[in-house]
């Protein structure tokens, strides 16, 4: 990294992170109303800041993608990936928890439900953006991405109003009733915008020197193609076995989706490095 | 509009149904693909009459909404060819004329397929209208209208991809579900009459209206990408 803040920033989410998962899942009481899904409420301290994060995220791709329209400006381009491919990765995460928590407290994995359909859709949209940038032609893909960005968002605010007749089972948050429940939730939400900021940064620098680097590659195997490997009882067993299971399940799940995209990151890097080694050679001979 | 843009249009247009006329390359494959459509969806749920006016327009706008994708990516590969899609780059002809143009000639592919369609789906389903036809026709020419206009949008942007046939339905499908949703329920509403479609069709008028606005504000920056 460029900056030396770097390490400092991310010992601090570290700490913030681990404070936040102590909160979530033994200091903060349990919720005691069964619809809530009792111990397996604690999955709402990860699920809730990671959605407002991807939320965040996709905004700011937009805004990303509206400069570099106007500027061309490389920067902004960089940006425009980094959000978008975090935001797909907090969205997974927002997704697999929620599908976690459903699990127990409704019986299912999945219902079409307005919150989740609208939220699933706008997932496939921000993959279909990723998708793009991967196929299209090195020239062109930084200027096509920015406009398919920009009809993305348009889209949103359509995607809500057409799934507003769905039937709602998405949870209200009435579970906040006290104040220690919302100070567990407070402590996450700090933790996982300064994660989500700190892995925007190192993705932004890594796309930078990719830029620089600019050599036309294909890139990583799609992400998000990681299976699971939950143990098949999970799946098949009937609903209410011990919710604080579904916690830990969906804890863990998060963790795995986090790592296994830092790894594929940390293996850009380790690309990136090799890559620049082989050109600076051939430019010394 | 001036009026050297509507004329280049129209010069787009007829130049596009001449081609087509001659060969008939898309139409015939999408017609085609249109009724294999048709045929697999009735062996897959053997509706009875009931059944079929619930599930007729899901049915319906999902042939249609594969059969666009058919017609539209043969749309502009014609153009790769010779190169001819360079040659509008650097022509001072504007590139809204050809992109409305394009807009226009796959609107009327992809009507003539409903024209010929839509008496399939109604014999192959019995199926008879329990609202007025004048609405479903309003539902057919917005909903043709919203997924020509993004789909041809998008088809540009796909052919300049390296996986190209298979890149446009990735685009296309996510960012259409809100307007084809709009559309099966606009017309299982009229086939039914069970509620008003009403709400539907102006939502599928507003899409229509922002996505042809923006569509040809961004077409001129993806056509010159690079």
């Amino acid at each position: 990294m460029n900056s030396k803040l770097y390490p400092f920033f991310v010992g601090l989410v570290f700490v913030l992170l681990s404070y936040g998962t102590y909160q979530g899942l033994v200091a903060a009481p349990p919720v005691e109303e069964l619809a809530a899904g009792g111990e397996a409420q604690r999955i709402f301290y990860y699920h809730v800041p990671a959605a407002i994060v991807s939320y965040t995220l996709f905004a700011l791709n937009f805004l990303a993608s509206l400069i570099y329209l106007w500027k061309r400006s490389s920067a902004a381009d960089a940006f425009a990936v980094a959000t978008a491919e975090v935001g797909v990765v907090f969205a997974s995460v927002t997704l697999a928890l929620g599908m976690i928590w459903a699990r127990y407290a409704w019986g299912h994995w999945w219902a079409w439900d307005m919150r989740l359909t609208t939220f699933l859709i706008l997932w496939l949209l921000y993959v279909s953006y990723l998708v793009l940038r991967r196929a299209a032609e090195a020239g062109s893909s930084a200027v096509m991405a920015a406009a398919l960005a920009v009809i993305i968002f348009l889209d949103v605010p359509f995607n809500y109003m057409a799934n507003r007749w769905f039937r709602g089972n998405h949870p209200e948050p009435v579970t906040l009733q006290s104040p220690a429940l919302k100070y567990a939730l407070f402590a996450n939400m700090i933790a996982f915008v300064a994660f989500g900021a700190v892995i925007v940064w190192f993705r932004y620098a890594l796309e930078r020197v990719e830029q620089r680097v600019a050599a036309i590659h294909a890139q990583r195997a799609a992400q998000g193609a990681f299976s699971l490997a939950l143990p098949a009882m999970f799946f098949f067993q009937n609903s209410h076995g011990n919710p604080i299971h579904y916690t830990y399940a969906g804890y863990t799940v998060a963790w795995v989706i986090y790592i296994g995209y830092l790894v594929l990151l940390t293996r850009k890097v380790a690309k990136l490095k090799r890559e620049e080694q082989e050109l600076r050679r051939s430019a010394d001979r | 509009m001036s009026s050297s843009v509507l004329k280049l249009t129209a010069v787009n247009l007829t130049k596009d149904l001449r081609l087509e006329w001659r060969s008939r390359d898309v139409f015939n494959s999408m017609l085609f693909f249109a009724v294999l459509v048709v045929v697999i969806f009735s062996f897959s749920f053997e509706p009875t009459s009931e059944e079929a006016r619930r599930i007729a327009g899901g049915l319906f706008w999902v042939a249609f909404l594969f059969s666009t994708v058919v017609a539209l990516n043969q749309s502009w590969a014609r153009e790769l060819r010779n190169g001819v899609l360079d040659a509008y780059r650097i022509s001072p002809s504007p590139p809204e004329a050809l992109f409305f143009g394009k807009c226009l000639g796959n609107f009327v592919f992809v009507t003539a397929l409903e024209c010929l369609m839509v008496p399939l789906f109604v014999l192959f389903y019995n199926l008879s209208s329990a609202g007025s036809l004048w609405q479903l026709l309003l539902v057919l020419a917005l909903g043709t209208w919203a997924l020509v206009i993004t789909g041809t949008f998008f088809a540009v942007m796909s052919i300049r991809t390296r996986n190209r046939e298979l890149m446009l339905p990735l685009l296309l499908i996510p960012l259409s579900i809100p307007a084809v949703v709009n559309m099966v329920g606009a017309t299982t509403n009229i086939l039914t009459a069970d509620s008003s479609p009403v709400p539907q069709i102006k939502f599928l008028a507003v899409y229509c209206v922002v996505f042809t606005t923006a569509c040809f504000l961004l077409f001129e920056t993806v056509l010159n990408a690079e």
